[in-house]
């Protein structure tokens, strides 16, 4: 018995008490489809290309909406592949703005990362006005980024006005003795009029409330999702020779709940 | 490494007791079954473990491994120091020895070797790695180029498959040595093995990862070599591996055609058939596979019969070869042709695939073929020709860089079988001289030819051209009165005369018996020189007579020396049909003073073979 109980003191604390909800699922992607087909285009659309100034963020990808990029892969998955040409990098980002967006809920997927220094996968969402209020004033909600060269952490952030790109909000998840990209987790963020937490396989890992927030609380409008790997950039730091490639993000679903009356 | 030195340091006590507190996270002892070996997943953390002895490598510094209580990790009470030696060291070239157990241990629960290492300055590691037992290292792994720095830095050796580690005795080993020829020292703490759940993403990997095809035959051997795994680090990049073949377990699709052995050793067994050779780790697949081919029983280049001493080869079973820069030169950029040479029953046999030129380079020294008529080759070109095919022969001299070609037809009903050549080396146009050739090189003129094999590529003498005279050169007649003798049967010699004085000359000088004559051979001649015993005045003399023998000599002179030195060529004609005999007017040497003549010497190429030097009155 003395053992058992040494042993469960080796793991994370498994129980958390977490107010009960009843989640009623609004929109998903379960990414059931043949092998070679682009996602669905009646949820996702395409960022293509090198935006400015690598995305606002030095990225070295150009985004594609290539099959060898982003594609089903018929075992239920869709898979965003980050290729290297001799130093030029490809790989796909898709987003659900003009098709899907949503004020509060959970919002998860379950994703399989990439890994190697340089790679840069997110999950993560952008306020719908984002075409009349700029970023970062429209806000942004990551529920899921990583760095490639520190496969067992992620990090949960938003970024709003006073509070973006280097000086965000931000906490981490890491795995003991285990990594991310090694198997699948579920990723999400519950989401209402005072907080955001922020989950990993159902543990709350973060809470940020209302008045955690040096300047103006902008999650009070629509977010839309947006699923995408980076390559290099401000955030992840540079590919190096040792930096494995091909890398694929494998992401089995999304789902988007509300609360029920 | 096979001479190992053992050193067992029972000075250090082993530590045990942390294992039993590790062990607490680990499992439930009551599901424990009774092992045969032990499973202590610990080697070095401040002593030596129980068990674990030390030995050097063969030729490396035997005390480069010390216990060192000074410079250790995270302060602990002690680390492994490694002094690598300067170069030029006496004690040895380098630092390397293994860490084992005498009792193997059972580490089918850990995925990982791990330690903490740092050096006295940047340095790479030339080798570390697991499983060198001093014996059969059944289950060898190795890093190659691990970079420390003057930082500990955590480091990962992954297991690829610890399911066979039932009973492994080797723990640790390394070998390196000096950085521009300076030593350095480096250490190792805390070395264990764990279960890391965090390296990923495990590749095995055969034949460098190629799915290799190969067209082969009944009897070829062929090892798979190039395994290496590949594992994931914590930090995203990825480690290679150089494993050991027992990880993997190989099987043949049709052992009919060809089998695989637990070594990696394929033998083609029958055919025609194919058989694809692949390979499982555990449950794992492995990267890159190996067709074979089969066409059956291969026929067999025809045995060459010449005798050996008419003969020069470049690649054959049947003669001894001279040295060989290479049989492929691999020449940038425009060459396309490989090479997947094999050996059937003992005969090797050259294969070039994806032809259009070839080289091979025998340079080192350069052949002389000026005894030989011909070049044999036997070509067997295995795809059936739809037309005929031109093949070019060339032979260089690289001394000389001129080159001689020779071009062949192979029909269609020539392919598919050997065909035996021997071309006459005078049917080699533009080849002037064939005294240092370097390379012979094979052309597709006809871009036709997708491949072929070789063998038995000789120059040869037929017997039309001796190398040496069948008879003695004749006996001179003169009175010996009239004569003063430098080399002859017949007559005595100045005294104390010096046949083969050294003026840095690369000829051989021999005295060879022909029909029981001594003649005086002169074999590979740049220039020789005769040196006189004393001084002689031939003042009275009127010829210098001298009978000569040469089948390959292009070029040929006889100098007369006085002090001075005072010296004048004759040119003599070669190469002789049969002995010649020459008298030679001694005024043909104006302006060599007569009365105090002191040397011959002969200038030229070739093997000259020279009886009956002497001066004679009229």
């Amino acid at each position: 018995m003395l053992m058992v109980i040494i042993f469960w003191g080796c793991e994370r604390d498994n129980f958390q008490k977490l107010d009960e909800r009843n989640w009623q699922i609004t929109w998903s992607d379960e990414f059931n489809g043949q092998a070679g087909q682009l996602p669905d285009a009646s949820k996702w659309t395409f960022d293509l290309g090198t935006g400015q100034d690598g995305w606002g963020n030095s990225e070295l990808q150009s985004y594609t909406n290539s099959t060898a990029n982003i594609s089903l892969d018929d075992e239920g998955n869709l898979v965003i592949t980050a290729i290297n040409q001799g130093n030029r990098f490809t790989s796909a980002r898709i987003k659900t703005q003009g098709l899907f967006a949503q004020k509060y809920g959970r919002f998860e997927a379950r994703i399989k990362t990439p890994y190697g220094p340089g790679l840069w996968p997110a999950f993560w969402m952008l306020g719908e006005n984002i075409e009349t209020v700029p970023w970062p004033g429209c806000g942004e909600i990551d529920i899921m980024e990583l760095r490639g060269q520190e496969p067992h952490i992620i990090h949960g952030t938003i970024h709003g006005p006073g509070y973006s790109g280097g000086n965000p909000i931000t906490g981490s998840y890491a795995l003991v003795n285990d990594r991310f990209d090694a198997d699948f987790h579920i990723y999400a963020i519950e989401w209402d009029k005072d907080k955001i937490d922020f989950f990993v396989d159902d543990y709350l890992y973060q809470r940020i409330e209302r008045g955690d927030v040096p300047g103006e609380w902008v999650y009070d409008q629509p977010f839309f999702i947006l699923l995408n790997v980076a390559v290099g950039g401000n955030y992840v730091g540079f590919p190096t020779a040792q930096t494995p490639f091909p890398q694929k993000m494998y992401i089995d679903y999304v789902r988007v709940f509300r609360e029920a009356e | 490494m096979k001479t190992n030195m053992l050193i067992r340091l029972k000075k250090y006590i082993p530590i045990v007791f942390l294992a039993a507190l590790f062990m607490g996270c680990e499992r439930d002892l009551t599901d424990l079954q009774p092992v045969t070996f032990p499973d202590n997943p610990e080697v070095f953390i401040d002593g030596f473990t129980a068990g674990l002895n030390y030995a050097a490598f063969g030729g490396s510094v035997p005390t480069a491994f010390d216990v060192d209580k000074k410079e250790t990790y995270n302060n602990s009470e002690a680390s492994m120091r490694f002094d690598v030696p300067n170069a030029g060291d006496p004690r040895g070239a380098y630092a390397g020895g293994v860490f084992f157990t005498g009792t193997g241990r059972n580490l089918t629960g850990y995925n990982a070797l791990t330690f903490w290492a740092k050096a006295s300055q940047s340095a790479v590691i030339d080798v570390v790695g697991f499983g060198n037992d001093l014996g059969a290292s059944e289950y060898q792994v190795t890093i190659s180029g691990m970079q420390v720095s003057t930082n500990w830095q955590k480091y990962i050796i992954p297991l690829p498959n610890s399911s066979v580690l039932t009973a492994e005795r080797g723990m640790f080993y390394y070998s390196t040595g000096p950085v521009d020829g300076k030593g350095y020292s480096f250490w190792v703490d805390e070395l264990k093995f764990e279960n890391l759940g965090t390296i990923a993403h495990p590749q095995f990997i055969i034949l460098n990862g190629q799915d290799q095809v190969e067209t082969s035959f009944v009897g070829v051997e062929k090892m798979i070599t190039g395994l290496t795994s590949v594992f994931n680090l914590p930090t995203g990049v990825n480690q290679t591996l150089n494993i050991a073949p027992a990880y993997f377990e190989f099987t043949s699709s049709n052992p009919s055609i060809a089998t695989v052995d637990a070594a990696g050793k394929v033998l083609v067994t029958g055919g025609p058939g194919q058989s694809v050779i692949t390979a499982k780790v555990g449950d794992a697949e492995v990267n890159g596979s190996l067709t074979i081919q089969s066409q059956g029983v291969f026929q067999l280049a025809p045995v060459p019969t010449r005798p050996v001493e008419n003969v020069i080869s470049v690649f054959s079973n049947a003669y001894p070869n001279v040295p060989v820069n290479y049989y492929n030169g691999y020449w940038e950029p425009y060459q396309t042709t490989l090479s997947a040479d094999f050996e059937v029953d003992g005969d090797q046999v050259l294969n070039y695939t994806n032809f259009n030129f070839v080289g091979i380079e025998f340079s080192s020294p350069a052949i002389d073929a000026s005894a030989m008529t011909h070049l044999h080759a036997d070509i067997f070109i295995p795809a059936a020709l739809t037309g005929n095919a031109q093949m070019r022969f060339e032979l260089v001299d690289l001394v000389a860089t001129v080159s001689g070609t020779f071009t062949t037809t192979i029909t269609p009903g020539q392919s598919q079988q050997w065909v035996s050549l021997d071309i006459p080396l005078s049917n080699f146009a533009g080849l002037s001289a064939k005294n240092n050739l370097g390379q012979l090189i094979f052309v597709d003129v006809s871009e036709n030819i997708a491949g072929f094999y070789a063998d038995n590529i000789y120059f040869f003498n037929d017997g039309t051209q001796p190398s040496s005279p069948a008879t003695a050169a004749p006996v001179p007649t003169h009175p010996a009165a009239n004569v003063t003798s430098v080399f002859s049967d017949t007559y005595p010699s100045v005294p104390g005369t010096d046949l083969n004085p050294d003026w840095g000359q690369a000829t051989v000088v021999t005295t060879v018996q022909i029909q029981g004559n001594n003649t005086l051979k002169l074999a590979g001649l740049n220039y020789q020189g005769i040196q006189f015993g004393a001084s002689q005045d031939v003042s009275s003399m009127g010829f210098l007579h001298l009978d000569f023998w040469t089948a390959n000599s292009t070029a040929l002179s006889i100098f007369l020396i006085s002090p001075g030195p005072v010296e004048t060529p004759y040119t003599l004609t070669v190469p002789t049909s049969g002995w010649s005999s020459i008298d030679i007017p001694l005024s043909s040497f104006a302006p060599v003073s007569l009365t105090d003549v002191i040397q011959l010497k002969f200038d030229g190429n070739g093997d000259i073979y020279l009886d009956n030097v002497y001066f004679r009155k009229n």
